[in-house]
C-alpha cells in the first residue's frame, strides 16, 4: 500500500471534516480514496434508515448497476449480514458463497467482481451501516488494507455527527435523516440533469460535484435548487 | 425494533384510527395516531408552499389548532423553521429553549395557548416537502431516541399520505394501504427527477404521477422506477395519469 497516499489521504478527510463541512461530498471522496488505495474496484457506504433498511449514501461511481448491487445486499450479501452482526464480513472468492447469497453472488460476478469485504460503521453500542469493498480479482485480503478500511469505516461514521442542523442537534436519528435526505436530493437532481442533458448518472453526478465545487456550496443545496428550479445555476447545464 | 419494520408498525397505528372513523387512511389519522403513541397532548398539521406556512390541513385539538393558526398569522414559528432548514425542530420546554430561536412572539403566544413543548417535522423527501407536522405537550418533554425515530416515521407516512390523496383527486384508481418506498430507493429518486423533463412538471406532481401509474399498472414502485431510469418506459407530457406510460 502506497504509504504516501495514505497519509495524504487522512490529511485530505481531516481537512474535508473541519472546513465547509459537506457529507455526501465528503462520503464520495472518503469511497474513491479506497479505490485508489485499498486494492479495491469499487466502493460504497451504506447507512441503515429507520427501519433498518440500507439505504446508499456514496459510492465510487454512479452507475446505476452498482448501485443495485448495493441497494440489493436489503435482501441479502455481505453488507447485510455486518450490519446485522456489527462485525467484518471479508469474502475472497466470492464463486464459493453462491449458496449463501445466491443472487447478490450472480450480479456481483456478472459486474465483475470476485472478492468483496464489509466493514462496519459503528458508534458505541448501534452500527449504523457498512462499507462496503468490491475487488474484481479472488483472493486474500492485504490484512493492513483491511485495518485502514476499518479505520476509513470509523471516519465515516464521525463525518455523520459533522453535520449540524438548525437545532445544532447531536441527536443521531436526526442526523441521518438529513444525511439520507440529502442523499434523496442528490439523486432526484442527477434524474433530472441526466434526462435534461441526454447523459448517464454518473456524468450527472460529477456535473454537480463540479458546480458545487466551483462555487463552493454543499452538493444538496446545489441539488435541491437544480431541482426547485429556484435559481439560475449557470454553467451547470454544457 | 423487532421484526416487523418500524414504518410497518406505524402504518398499522395510523390504519387503525381510519378504521375507526369508517373511513380511509388521511392525514387526521397520521395526527390522531401519533397523539396515541407519543408523549404529546396534540398534533397539527400545516401545507407549506414556498416556505411559508398555506394553510392548516388538520389538528386533533384546540391547542393545535390554534398553534397552526398562530404560524400561518405570524409567519414564524418552529415549522417554519423546520420546513427552511429541512429538519426538525425540537423544543422541549418553550420556557428554557435557545433565545437565538427567531419565534420569540409565536413562543409567548404558543405558551399562553397552553403548550409547553414543541416539535415541528418537516415532510420532506428531498426537494419535496408539502407540509410540516407539528406536535405539542403540556409539560416539558424530550423525545427519546425510539419517540423520535417514531416521530418521523409518522411524518414519513404524513408526506405519503398528504400525495396519494393528489392521486384520488385527480381520479387515479383506488388502493390499499399506502406502499412504503421501499429499500431500492435511489432508482424511485432518480425516475422522479427524469419525470420533471419528460412530463414537464414540479417534482412532486412527477412524484405523484409515477406513482399513480404504478397503481394502476399493478406493478411495485421501484419496478417501475426501475423501467424509467434504464429507459425501457417513458412517460410523454400530456399522458393521464393512469395511462402516462409508454413502452419503448
Amino acid at each position: 500500500m502506497d504509504q504516501q497516499l495514505l497519509a495524504k489521504t487522512f490529511v485530505e478527510l481531516a481537512d474535508n471534516l473541519v472546513a465547509d463541512f459537506d457529507l455526501i461530498d465528503f462520503l464520495r471522496l472518503l469511497t474513491d480514496r479506497c479505490v485508489g488505495m485499498l486494492d479495491a474496484s469499487a466502493a460504497g457506504v451504506l447507512l441503515a434508515d429507520r427501519d433498518g433498511k440500507l439505504r446508499v449514501m456514496a459510492t465510487s461511481d454512479e452507475q446505476v448497476r452498482l448501485l443495485e448491487l448495493f441497494q440489493l445486499q436489503n435482501d441479502e450479501g455481505p453488507c447485510l449480514e455486518c450490519f446485522r452482526t456489527g462485525a467484518p464480513v471479508i469474502v475472497h472468492d466470492l464463486t464459493r458463497e453462491i449458496d449463501r447469497w445466491p443472487r447478490f453472488v450472480t450480479m456481483a460476478h456478472r459486474s465483475g467482481f470476485g472478492a468483496v469485504q464489509a466493514l462496519p460503521m459503528r458508534l458505541r453500542d448501534e452500527t449504523v451501516g457498512a462499507l462496503n469493498l468490491f475487488r474484481a480479482a479472488p483472493g486474500p485480503f492485504d490484512p493492513a488494507a483491511t485495518l485502514v478500511a476499518q479505520a476509513l469505516a470509523d471516519v465515516a461514521t464521525i463525518s455523520l455527527l459533522q453535520q449540524r442542523t438548525a437545532q445544532r442537534s447531536t441527536v443521531l436519528n436526526e442526523q441521518l435523516q438529513t444525511a439520507l435526505n440529502s442523499r434523496v436530493l442528490i439523486e432526484q437532481a442527477k434524474g433530472k440533469l441526466a434526462e435534461r442533458q441526454g447523459t448517464d448518472m454518473e456524468q450527472a453526478f460529477s456535473a454537480l460535484r463540479g458546480y458545487a465545487r466551483a462555487h463552493n456550496r454543499r452538493l444538496a443545496d446545489v441539488a435541491r435548487a437544480f431541482v426547485d428550479g429556484s435559481e439560475p445555476l449557470p454553467g451547470l447545464m454544457a | 425494533m423487532g421484526p416487523e419494520s418500524r414504518s410497518a408498525r406505524i402504518q398499522l397505528l395510523v390504519a387503525e384510527q381510519a378504521a375507526r372513523r369508517g373511513a380511509r387512511v388521511a392525514v387526521v389519522d397520521v395526527c390522531t395516531a401519533a397523539v396515541a403513541a407519543l408523549p404529546v397532548g396534540g398534533a397539527g398539521l400545516s401545507a407549506m408552499s414556498r416556505a411559508v406556512p398555506s394553510h392548516p390541513l388538520c389538528s386533533t385539538d384546540d391547542i393545535s389548532e390554534q398553534l397552526e393558526e398562530l404560524q400561518l398569522t405570524l409567519g414564524e414559528g418552529p415549522c417554519v423553521d423546520a420546513f427552511l432548514h429541512g429538519s426538525a425542530v425540537l423544543t422541549p420546554d418553550l420556557l428554557t429553549r435557545d433565545l437565538q430561536d427567531r419565534w420569540m412572539v409565536f413562543a409567548e403566544a404558543a405558551l399562553e395557548a397552553g403548550a409547553r413543548a414543541v416539535f415541528a417535522l418537516p415532510l420532506q423527501m428531498g426537494a419535496i416537502s408539502p407540509g410540516v407536522l407539528d406536535l405539542y405537550a403540556h409539560v416539558p418533554v424530550r423525545l427519546d431516541a425510539e419517540e423520535l425515530a417514531d416521530a418521523l416515521a409518522f411524518a414519513d407516512l404524513a408526506t405519503l399520505v398528504l400525495l396519494d390523496a393528489r392521486i384520488d383527486e385527480a381520479g387515479g384508481p383506488r388502493r390499499g394501504r399506502v406502499e412504503d418506498l421501499g429499500a431500492y430507493r435511489a432508482e424511485i429518486d432518480q425516475a422522479s427527477g427524469m419525470l420533471t423533463v419528460q412530463l414537464g412538471v414540479g417534482i412532486e406532481e412527477a412524484f405523484v404521477r409515477l406513482r399513480a401509474h404504478s397503481y394502476a399498472q399493478g406493478r411495485r414502485l421501484g419496478d417501475v422506477a426501475a423501467d424509467v431510469v434504464a429507459r425501457r418506459l417513458r412517460f410523454p407530457p400530456d399522458a393521464e395519469p393512469d395511462r402516462a406510460g409508454e413502452d419503448i
